[in-house]
């Protein structure tokens, strides 16, 4: 097992036993969605007085709910597509709250350049989410790029309880805009039927010494 | 061995880590995510003139027990 994975498995059990104890108490998920977003704007108002550990606890508890509400929907056989819509909806607003925490703290430092990292941070984190649904508008399936949500998430809780918030920005932007690249090449190259770089490369490694 | 050929190792290996077709809780996603925590973590926060770090980092104080 990867060491992700053994991470995985091991936040899986105690999120499993909220996931039932909402499912026994037959708590909405649209009503988890909404308070995943209100609790994301109490950590955003943290971010935003330089309270980064209590922030980064808040956006713990935000992102269970975050990460339950589509799996109590499912339990309880209560997926629906306007589900899906409202739950990415909620998720924009959660992430966009969450920057903007971070450039009213910047802007109160009078740091212009963070200020600035962290909104271009910002728009490709929110240009991720779009080029993925719009591209899935006219192609299949476009689930490429290192940079989801759930990675964003993490960087931002590891930045917050470790103080390394600045850091955490820099991946944040440099990987998205890597991800979006990924996605608008990838919609490109479905569209055109273009070869695939990497075949070419794996050709000429293949090739007879 | 022709330099198409020596080349298009590292130019492969490069391609498929920015160019992210893998699954989380791959060997490759587990090399990312070593590679992202140490630049959290072992960067001195200096470098990136962070507003909010309040100590040097690890390297800082690595550098600091080294006589």
């Amino acid at each position: 097992m990867t060491f992700t994975g053994a991470i995985g498995s091991f936040f899986n059990y105690p999120l499993r036993a909220i996931i039932a104890f909402c499912v026994r108490w037959q708590v909405h998920p649209n009503l988890l969605t909404v308070l995943g977003v209100i609790v994301n704007v109490v950590a955003a108002w943290l971010l935003a007085v330089g309270r980064f550990p209590s922030a980064g606890l808040v956006m713990l508890i935000a992102n269970v709910f975050d990460y339950i509400d589509g799996k109590v929907a499912r339990e309880l056989g209560q997926e629906s597509a306007f589900g899906g819509f409202w739950d990415s909806v909620m998720d924009r607003f959660s992430d966009i709250a969450l920057f903007i925490g971070l450039i009213i703290l910047y802007a109160g430092l009078h740091r212009t350049d963070y200020v600035v990292i962290t909104a271009l941070a910002m728009m490709f984190s929110v240009m991720t989410s779009y080029t993925r649904a719009r591209a899935e508008s006219i192609i299949a399936r476009c689930k490429v790029g290192f940079l989801e949500r759930p990675e964003r998430i993490v960087l931002f809780m590891l930045g917050a309880f470790t103080n390394r918030m600045a850091a955490a920005l820099w991946v944040t932007l440099v990987m998205s805009v890597v991800t979006v690249a990924n996605r608008i090449y990838f919609t490109w190259r479905e569209l055109n039927n273009s070869p695939k770089i990497e075949d070419r490369l794996a050709a000429n490694l293949a090739e007879e010494v | 061995m022709s330099v198409k050929r020596v080349l298009s190792f590292p130019l492969l290996m490069l391609w498929h880590a920015f160019f992210w077709t893998y699954e989380r809780a791959t060997w490759q996603y587990d090399l990312w995510v070593i590679a992202i925590l140490a630049f959290m973590w072992l960067v001195p926060p200096g470098w990136l003139g962070d507003p909010m770090a309040r100590d040097p980092g690890l390297i800082a104080w690595i550098r600091a027990l080294v006589p």
